[in-house]
């Protein structure tokens, strides 16, 4: 799972008013290299939630973004790249995400999310 | 410092798996010898991760219905009914490696919509199945989700970002996405309001002017023959629905009993086999006319609408053992085995679409407009537009 994904995840648990962002419990991380799209990032930045993607990145050992960002640091080369590495270099393979509200375990494995409900939860 | 601690208490390594590119080298790499002794890792101060609430944000709206079928039902339309369980979910999960395999080719009208769509698009494909359409179009990101995990597990192996999720509840938060797509999904749903709700979300979860592509298979289908293969459900078992179903196909409130049909033998005339279910519902089909009475028999199908189909799939018995899930499957009357085919012959559950029928779902929508629809290789299709 990539952060990118991460920073789109939201706890749906019956009753949850916020579920976003997820913590995340981290077990194993995997770097993979991909190419960098400036469009991309571009197009995205505007969606993400800067602060979750930060503490996100702080927690599977990824400390170089800043607190802050604005769109005007998008000019900086610098600043993509390591937004990029952020956002899609880096997967945990292994965990959990937590709902924020219920601290409800959605495990993890292989890099696979599994954010299925059971019947109880709906 | 902060980043101190953070090395010490977190870890990654680099993983030669699943890709050719070189390594990134970063002051952080620990070699895997030292990684396997620090098997689990929990994140100290997992809660701080979690920020309070983002007051720009889209809230998820309350579940509406703008249908009547679920004011008698009692479970809401996120609870998964019996029938899909059965004939959709597990269904899927036994055949998951044999039906990649024939699921590669690219319906040029969905690659079509996808080449179209603006470099740096985020894609949200909802039901991907074994990712055929996932990063279709190199310019695009995608997302994938499907409720069938081995399934899910194709498209990870293949290199894709994806998701075990439900269609009728995506966990994603609104207006994420530059568009969507659900392609031969919204037909495996088996009530109406099941059917809005996945359409609500495909909306929701793109931003505002993303586009939501769906297609579903037509009861106008081209291939009249292929039909005849298919048994039409004509009662459903209240237990086996659960709740709400098809208002227009129940001719009573009181529940049906049903009874199971004795295995008839499959001929060159087309007549579909029977199959016997297990005690826990049983259902009634219909065998098809034979060859002469097709033509009048499909005429009086579709003036009844008959909407609900079980649609075979045949699982070689190779495939089966290799995926184990059939021995369970035959003994649960899940399955039946065709010797003469040298397969296991599994029933997926399908609500097909009559024309206007997507449009109808959306008529009530306030948020979207309909700004493409066609008919294509016996698939109904409409883009959707989210206006705000």
């Amino acid at each position: 799972m990539r952060l990118l994904t991460h920073n789109m995840l939201s706890s749906n648990v019956k009753g949850v008013t916020n579920g976003f962002p997820l913590g995340i419990e981290v077990e194993k991380v995997v770097e993979k290299q991909v190419e960098l799209s400036a469009d991309f990032l571009i197009n995205i930045f505007s969606k993400i939630e800067w602060k979750a993607l930060v503490d996100a990145s702080r927690a599977v050992g990824y400390a170089e973004l800043p607190d802050q960002a604005d769109a005007s640091m998008l000019d900086s080369d610098e600043f993509l790249r390591k937004f990029h590495h952020a956002l899609l270099e880096l997967h945990l393979e292994e965990g959990a995400l937590l709902c924020p509200e219920t601290g409800r375990r959605f495990p993890v494995n292989k890099g696979i999310p599994n954010m299925l409900l059971h019947e109880d939860e709906v | 410092m902060i980043f101190s601690f953070l090395r010490a208490s977190r870890f990654f390594y680099l993983s030669a798996e699943n890709f050719s590119l070189p390594i990134v080298e970063s002051g952080n790499v620990f070699n895997s010898k030292l990684l396997s002794t620090m098997r689990e890792i929990k994140v100290k101060g997992a809660s701080s991760i979690c920020s309070t609430n983002f007051s720009d944000e889209e809230t998820h709206a309350p579940q509406t219905e703008f249908g009547n079928d679920d004011q008698n039902s009692s479970l809401g339309v996120q609870f998964t009914p019996e029938i899909e369980k059965k004939y959709v979910h597990r269904v899927y999960d036994a055949i998951a490696p044999h039906f990649s395999s024939t699921r590669f080719a690219k319906w040029p009208k969905v690659a079509a919509f996808l080449s179209s769509l603006p470099l740096g698009s985020l894609v949200l494909d909802a039901g991907c199945g074994n990712g055929k359409y996932l990063g279709l179009n190199p310019g695009c990101f995608f997302i994938g989700c499907d409720i069938s995990l081995p399934l899910i597990k194709i498209c990870a192996d293949r290199g894709h970002e994806v998701l075990v999720a439900d269609a009728v509840n995506l966990p994603y938060r609104a207006g994420f996405g530059n568009a969507a797509i659900s392609i031969a999904v919204l037909h495996h749903l088996s009530t109406e309001s099941r059917r809005k709700k996945a359409i609500e979300e495909l909306v929701r979860v793109v931003k505002k002017g993303g586009l939501v592509l769906i297609t579903v298979w037509a009861v106008e289908q081209e291939d009249r023959a292929l039909v005849n293969k298919w048994t039409p459900i004509l009662e459903k078992y209240d237990e086996e629905w659960i709740g709400p179903g098809s208002p227009h196909e129940r001719s009573s409130p009181s529940s049906f009993k049903l009874e199971s049909i004795p295995e008839t033998e499959e001929n060159s005339l087309g007549h579909v086999r029977g199959f016997k279910e297990s005690s826990a519902g049983r259902l009634r089909e219909t065998t098809c006319q034979s060859e002469e009475d097709s033509a009048a028999s499909d005429n009086a199908r579709d003036v009844n609408n008959q909407q609900e189909y079980f649609v075979p799939w045949h699982l070689p018995y190779h495939r089966a053992e290799v995926s184990g899930a059939s021995a369970s499957a035959l003994a649960n009357g899940l399955a039946k085995k065709d010797d003469k085919k040298g397969a296991v012959v599994y029933n997926r559950y399908y609500h097909v679409f009559s024309e206007g029928e997507l449009e109808r779902l959306v008529s009530g929508m306030e948020n979207a407009v309909v700004v493409d629809r066609f008919f294509d290789k016996s698939n109904w299709c409409i883009i959707l537009e989210k206006t705000s």
